[in-house]
């Protein structure tokens, strides 16, 4: 007797069903997928293809196997982007964080004109980097911009707020998290607002500080979206191209150079489209292994 | 009514609306590269003012092909990310049949098989006299071994201007050599003055010019004359030197290494800087066209030698195109009749033609018409000392390596390295 024999006819018709509606469901998505691969799919195998190839931008060059990834990793230029895309990355995450949590917790307080407030400090995230960055740029490029000539005032000296490399790190890292703060805050604040006040007013009763109650309800309570603003914001510090290119355009001697303005500099400057091609490969697989850890800990987070 | 749809019916349809559109985004764009419609496409750059477009293509709307040629239609295109837009363009068969562009463009595409050779247009030239109207050597610096890669149409110098004012207050001669560049530095510098006014910040490759104008001011030059890369020479060290010197004496502006053209446009205009190297527009860029800024004559080197920088922007023709012999009789009237953008003053260029050069319009311009009386007869190719241009100059320009030695060079960092790293680093670029 064999299986099916066995089975009633009404049972084989329903276990048929799902997989005709499965399948039904799978030709009903084939064209969006076949469009997400010809988007997304092509260029990054034709992308692939090209790192491991000696070509320009128009023509595709000779195979030269892992050449370019080992000149990449061997290159002393790329070492210090990453270097740089690091600490980059830790300010622009950390700092906005903090920047924006502290902006979060202050604006569930009831303090007047909040909702000015609140738009007044979406506007650096609001206004184009484009904008933003000339304005930068009026800010503190020559020793007579305003900053250069308040520190003058304050006896501080004539800091090159872009000139010296040390200060060009530190000015494009407040500037990155200057323009991410409002994001952080958006999405703290809806986190935020998800917490039942209750739980506060028992903890009160329960004679916990403020401190305790930030530290042992809320972090944990907001650590869920905590994790997802890390991973967004990693994402997008990595991927940074404009806020560090119209600003120092990776200068002075290469100090604010990340790892997505070394490849963009590569192929498009220098016109190695194999070698910045690696480089921007071996970048987004780094991202790849932090996105996975990061998503790890969402999982792992109670709330 | 109604009407009922089987499932296999939806299914179809479904099928036949997805891969019809699919078929449409893939086929997309049926004209040819080069063409559009049965016209060529001719796309161009900012080359001037706000006006320049407007004058540019009404003047390529102006052309009237013979027989049945196309006509031309006219794109501008901005500075930014001008590489991506060609390169895409010409990789998908969407570029253009005619185009200016970056001035290496032409070579760095004839090596990949991307360019018509207009050679055709120069014996069209040579027949009909247009060819001796050209400026001593700017047609042969566009001769490959395998043609003329391109015509040119304009040219771009660096050169040294001063602000007259400055100058007559510290009491300071209009420089002619390099010594006594160094002392009017010195003097100036005691008033807080900048005599070397310069800037390498982002997509600023003044800097980076600057410091090979006195390279090649001293005999020296990025290239040997086998058109290899050979910068670490005793011409370059002692030329790099004197740039050292200059930043010890406070010539150079700290800030300097990280100004855009808009920053260092900005501290001439305020009359922070008395002297510098700069593009043939400082005037118009500066909105002071009263005399006050001045262009100085070529500085005479320690070896005696005197030397400018020129880069000679040109017109190219495409592979792809819908009619070659329309590409060459458009390429021909464009240069043929581009003598209006300077009789309007809204090209920041100088003519590459004599016939331009002699124009009443052109000569009222006292310091473009300077340029062409002092600097053009001393002024040397970015190629120097190679004899021809190449392909791989276009990956030099402002390329990473040599905006960084820019920037090491001006912070006043020993020039040995520098050079050195410099060799190295265009070495991998240069091939």
């Amino acid at each position: 007797m064999t299986l099916t024999a066995a089975c009633p006819k009404t049972e084989v018709a329903r276990t048929r069903k799902p997989r005709r509606a499965r399948r039904t469901l799978l030709v009903l998505v084939a064209p969006s997928l076949v469009l997400l691969l010809l988007i997304n799919a092509y260029p990054l195998v034709y992308a692939a293809l090209q790192s491991v190839r000696d070509g320009s931008l128009i023509n595709a060059g000779d195979y030269v196997g892992f050449e370019n990834y080992r000149a990449t990793l061997t290159s002393p230029a790329f070492w210090r982007s990453v270097q740089f895309t690091l600490i980059f990355t830790v300010v622009g995450v950390f700092g906005s964080w903090l920047g924006g949590l502290g902006l979060a917790l202050l604006l569930r307080t009831r303090i007047p004109g909040r909702t000015v407030f609140k738009t007044l400090l979406l506007l650096p995230w609001v206004v184009p980097v484009v904008v933003s960055s000339t304005a930068w740029n009026w800010l503190v490029a020559t020793p007579q911009s305003p900053l250069p000539s308040l520190a003058q005032a304050l006896g501080l000296g004539t800091p090159l707020f872009l000139a010296d490399p040390v200060l060009a790190k530190v000015t494009v890292c407040v500037f990155k998290v200057w323009i991410s703060v409002p994001f952080m805050m958006m999405l703290i604040g809806a986190a935020l607002a998800g917490v039942d006040r209750t739980v506060y007013e028992a903890a009160d009763v329960d004679g916990a500080t403020r401190w305790q109650q930030f530290r042992h309800i809320t972090l944990p309570m907001i650590s869920r979206s905590t994790y997802i603003s890390w991973i967004l914001m990693t994402i997008f510090c990595v991927n940074d191209f404009p806020t560090i290119f119209l600003l120092t355009g990776g200068g002075p001697v290469d100090a604010t150079t990340s790892l997505v303005v070394l490849s963009y500099r590569t192929v498009f400057q220098n016109f190695q489209v194999g070698p910045g091609v690696a480089i921007a490969f071996v970048m987004t697989a780094s991202l790849v292994v932090v996105s996975v850890a990061l998503y790890r800990q969402i999982r792992k987070a109670h709330v | 009514m109604t009407t009922n749809y089987s499932r296999r019916a939806f299914l179809g349809l479904g099928a036949a609306v997805g891969g019809g559109m699919l078929l449409s985004a893939c086929g997309g764009g049926s004209a040819s590269g080069g063409g559009d419609g049965g016209t060529l496409k001719f796309w161009d750059m900012p080359w001037g003012q706000a006006n320049y477009t407007a004058a540019a293509k009404k003047l390529t709307e102006a052309y009237q092909p013979a027989g049945s040629l196309p006509g031309a239609t006219y794109q501008g295109l901005q500075w930014a990310n001008f590489s991506q837009t060609f390169s895409s363009a010409i990789a998908s068969k969407t570029g253009p049949a005619v185009s200016t562009g970056g001035g290496f463009q032409a070579f760095q595409f004839a090596d990949q098989g991307a360019i018509a050779y207009a050679d055709n247009v120069i014996n069209q030239f040579r027949q009909d006299g247009t060819f001796d109207d050209f400026l001593p050597g700017q047609l042969d610096a566009m001769k490959t071994a395998k043609g003329y890669a391109a015509v040119p149409w304009q040219l771009d110098f660096r050169i040294w201007w001063y602000r007259k004012s400055l100058l007559d207050a510290a009491g300071v001669k209009v420089p002619t050599t390099w010594d006594e560049l160094l002392t009017a530095c010195r003097t100036l510098a005691g008033r807080k003055l900048f005599g070397f006014g310069t800037g390498a910040g982002a997509g600023n490759n003044l800097g980076s010019q600057g410091l090979h104008l006195m390279m090649l001011n001293n005999g020296g030059g990025l290239f040997n004359a086998d058109g290899k890369v050979e910068v670490v020479t005793e011409a370059n060290l002692e030329a790099m030197r004197f740039v050292q010197d200059l930043v010890k004496a406070k010539a150079v502006d700290p800030a300097s290494i990280s100004y855009t053209t808009d920053n260092l446009i900005t501290q001439w205009r305020n009359k922070r800087v008395a002297m510098g190297i700069h593009t043939a527009g400082l005037d118009t860029d500066t909105g002071e066209t009263d005399g006050d800024l001045q262009v100085m004559g070529p500085l005479t080197g320690p070896s005696g030698a005197k030397a400018g920088l020129v880069f000679q922007n040109n017109i190219m023709m495409y592979a792809d195109t819908p009619s070659q012999e329309g590409s060459e009789a458009f390429l021909s009237y464009y240069i043929k009749n581009m003598k209006t953008l300077w009789q309007q003053n809204v090209v920041a260029g100088l003519p590459v033609l004599k016939s331009i050069v002699a124009l009443p319009e052109f000569q009222a311009q006292k310091q473009k018409a300077k340029i062409i009386a002092e600097w053009a007869p001393v002024a040397k190719t970015f190629a120097a000392n190679s004899p021809t241009l190449f392909g791989g100059l276009a990956a030099v320009d402002s390329s990473q390596p040599i905006t960084q030695f820019a920037q090491t060079v001006l912070a006043g960092q020993d020039p040995k390295p520098a050079l050195e790293s410099l060799q190295k680093a265009l070495e991998a670029i240069v091939k």
